[in-house]
């Protein structure tokens, strides 16, 4: 068995767009790692989660996460807070697109929406994830959800650590593309 | 079973047959970077390439500067620059700077979309080039920078809805109209990871600012690119600004007749209403008569969704039919997608009457659709808009904004509170 991710739960609706995670009012920052500060300063009721979000902490979202604009800082903001996995019942393309690229796993776990809607899952809950099977256990309320296996291509681009290192990978390999 | 259009416009890039649902990789026709984005690709390509990097072929790369044009800081400034220098030092001449207009409309102007062509950039409504069957995409900038490698990145190949949309549109009701009711009906995520043909006697005899209204706000459903077969003047146009070899190319991706579709939707817009997007999300739709007398404390024509020539021509019919004048107290500000489209309203006389009215008429750029550059609304403040985004604090936190077609919104502008339109124009 992979190894299992334990960290809180912070809990977002469905149709979180990519100005409520990032807004784009901080777009002209380059450097990533400054990015995290800015996390959901406009998402009503998690104002304070750039400050107090722990390494380790999850991102858990119903459906159609990370709609809107294409700007990858949405990614990065919480990739680079230590957010390990984001998990989403769906995410909008564009968003999920920005995390493979990255190198930063997302997980699609059928029925999160309603639960989230249902307090089934909540700000604060005790997770533990097995992200190598997808077994998503919520400790503190005795759930259990299971995230869905994305496609080879996807796997193969993760495991890289990303589309660059990907391509250079195949690069080395001598071979074209994927 | 036979091919829908993105099938065959990802055939032709991929050198293969295709299948919906299936990751193929693609060779990239144009890949485009903004202002915005633009500088972190620049930044990016040179870190993984260790400042030795050659992109793959500068031809095929284009910069536009659109988002925050002029600059209206030293960071953006700074951005921009890097762009320019790095443009310079990899021999990338299409830099299309602040003098420009939105990028997408620049480069359509400019003759450089094909239909058929597979189109990257740093912008989430890039898939408005779908307006002339131009499969484009908005994409972070790991994709631009990877692409700028070797000229290919992967794609998951969509399934395809159909939607079919017949009749005329009565008088004070638009194509933006039946967006807003489209994005309604089929919500924020209805259109996730999925690709959108138009077609139907109203999209035949629709003009491209139309067809760009529509497939810009595929982006608010999460498709992946709306698709309009050209046809008629806007081929003719099409033909005109980017070479006759796009006929060749309009054949070539026409939609088999027994193309598989996930599913049809068919509307009529003949019984269509103004419509409205109202906070603090797209798809937040009810129809303009049911929330007619709010107060509005700004309004805005322009944005790639809204921008063109004939958008700005019918809010003008609208302000001069409503006496050229706009009611006290509101702020009124218009923004032409692009130059061109600023000579002509400036050739035709428009821009004078607009300033005459006490309306703001600005260079063209995205202006509201960021809330760093002007326009931007203060907490409490009411606002419409024909931009496609009115998220939670898009604009200014505390600020709410209405989202309308250029009809309805300089009826608002005339009123001072939201109008239906019809009571103006169908005098």
């Amino acid at each position: 068995m992979g190894e299992t991710l334990k960290g809180r739960a912070w809990v977002f609706s469905d149709d979180v767009d990519t100005d409520l995670i990032y807004h784009n009012k901080y777009l002209a920052e380059t450097d990533p790692r400054k990015m995290p500060q800015y996390s959901f300063e406009y998402y009503p009721g998690k104002e304070n989660f750039a400050k107090e979000i722990k390494p380790g902490d999850f991102v858990v979202a119903g459906k159609n996460f990370g709609c809107g604009s294409s700007r990858e800082h949405a990614v990065y903001c919480l990739k680079e807070a230590g957010v390990p996995v984001i998990l989403a019942e769906t995410c909008s393309r564009i968003y999920y697109r920005n995390a493979v690229n990255n190198g930063y796993p997302v997980l699609f776990v059928k029925g999160l929406s309603d639960a989230i809607k249902a307090g089934k899952i909540k700000d604060g809950d005790s997770l533990e994830v097995e992200l190598a099977n997808g077994s998503i256990k919520d400790v503190t309320s005795g759930e259990t959800f299971r995230g869905d296996a994305v496609s080879d291509l996807e796997r193969d681009i993760m495991a890289a650590g990303g589309l660059i290192p990907y391509l250079k990978s195949k690069k080395k390999a001598g071979e074209r593309d994927g | 079973m036979g091919k829908t259009m993105v099938m065959k416009i990802m055939e032709r890039a991929a050198h293969k047959e295709v299948h919906a649902g299936e990751r193929v990789w693609c060779d990239i026709d144009r890949s485009t970077a903004r202002d915005f984005g633009g500088a972190n690709c620049a930044l990016q390509f040179d870190e993984i390439t260790e400042n030795r990097g050659r992109v793959w072929n500068p031809d095929k790369i284009a910069f536009t500067f659109d988002l925050q044009a002029p600059s209206h800081s030293e960071k953006v400034a700074n951005n921009q620059k890097i762009i320019r220098e790095f443009a310079k030092r990899q021999g990338i001449t299409r830099v299309y700077d602040i003098n420009h207009g939105i990028g997408q409309h620049v480069m359509l102007e400019d003759g450089i979309v094909k239909p058929g062509d597979v189109i990257l950039g740093t912008d989430s409504h890039m898939n408005l080039l779908g307006a002339v069957a131009a499969f484009a995409t908005g994409v972070g900038n790991t994709d631009i920078a990877a692409s700028w490698l070797n000229g290919t990145n992967w794609f998951r190949v969509p399934e395809t809805m159909k939607i079919e949309i017949n009749g005329e549109f009565p008088r004070g009701v638009s194509m933006r109209d039946l967006l807003t009711k489209i994005v309604g009906d089929l919500g924020a995520g209805g259109l996730d990871f999925l690709a959108a043909e138009f077609c139907g006697d109203a999209i035949e005899r629709s003009t491209l600012a139309e067809r760009i209204t529509l497939c810009s706000m595929v982006t608010e459903m999460s498709g992946k690119i709306g698709l309009i077969l050209p046809n008629g003047p806007v081929l003719e146009w099409l033909a005109d600004r980017a070479g006759g070899e796009v006929r060749e190319r309009v054949a070539a991706i026409k939609p088999d007749d027994d193309a598989p579709y996930i599913s049809v939707l068919k509307y009529d817009v003949s019984k269509l209403e103004p419509m409205a997007s109202c906070p603090d999300a797209p798809d937040n739709v009810k129809p303009v008569r049911e929330i007619a007398g709010v107060k509005i404390d700004q309004v805005h024509i322009g944005s790639c969704t809204n921008g063109r020539y004939e958008d700005i021509a019918a809010a003008y019919d609208v302000l001069e039919r409503g006496g050229f004048r706009t009611a006290p107290g509101v702020r009124v500000i218009i923004t032409p997608a692009t130059t061109e489209v600023m000579k002509r309203c400036a050739r035709e006389g428009m821009i004078e009457k607009f300033l005459d009215a006490g309306i703001v008429f600005t260079n063209p750029t995205c202006s509201l659709c960021t809330a760093e550059h002007y326009g931007a609304l203060p907490g409490g403040d009411v606002g419409c808009s024909t931009t496609n985004r009115n998220f939670i604090g898009k604009v200014g936190k505390g600020s709410h904004t209405y989202l309308l077609s250029p009809m309805t919104a300089m009826a608002t502008a005339v009123r001072g509170v939201i109008t239906d339109p019809r009571e103006i124009v169908c005098k």
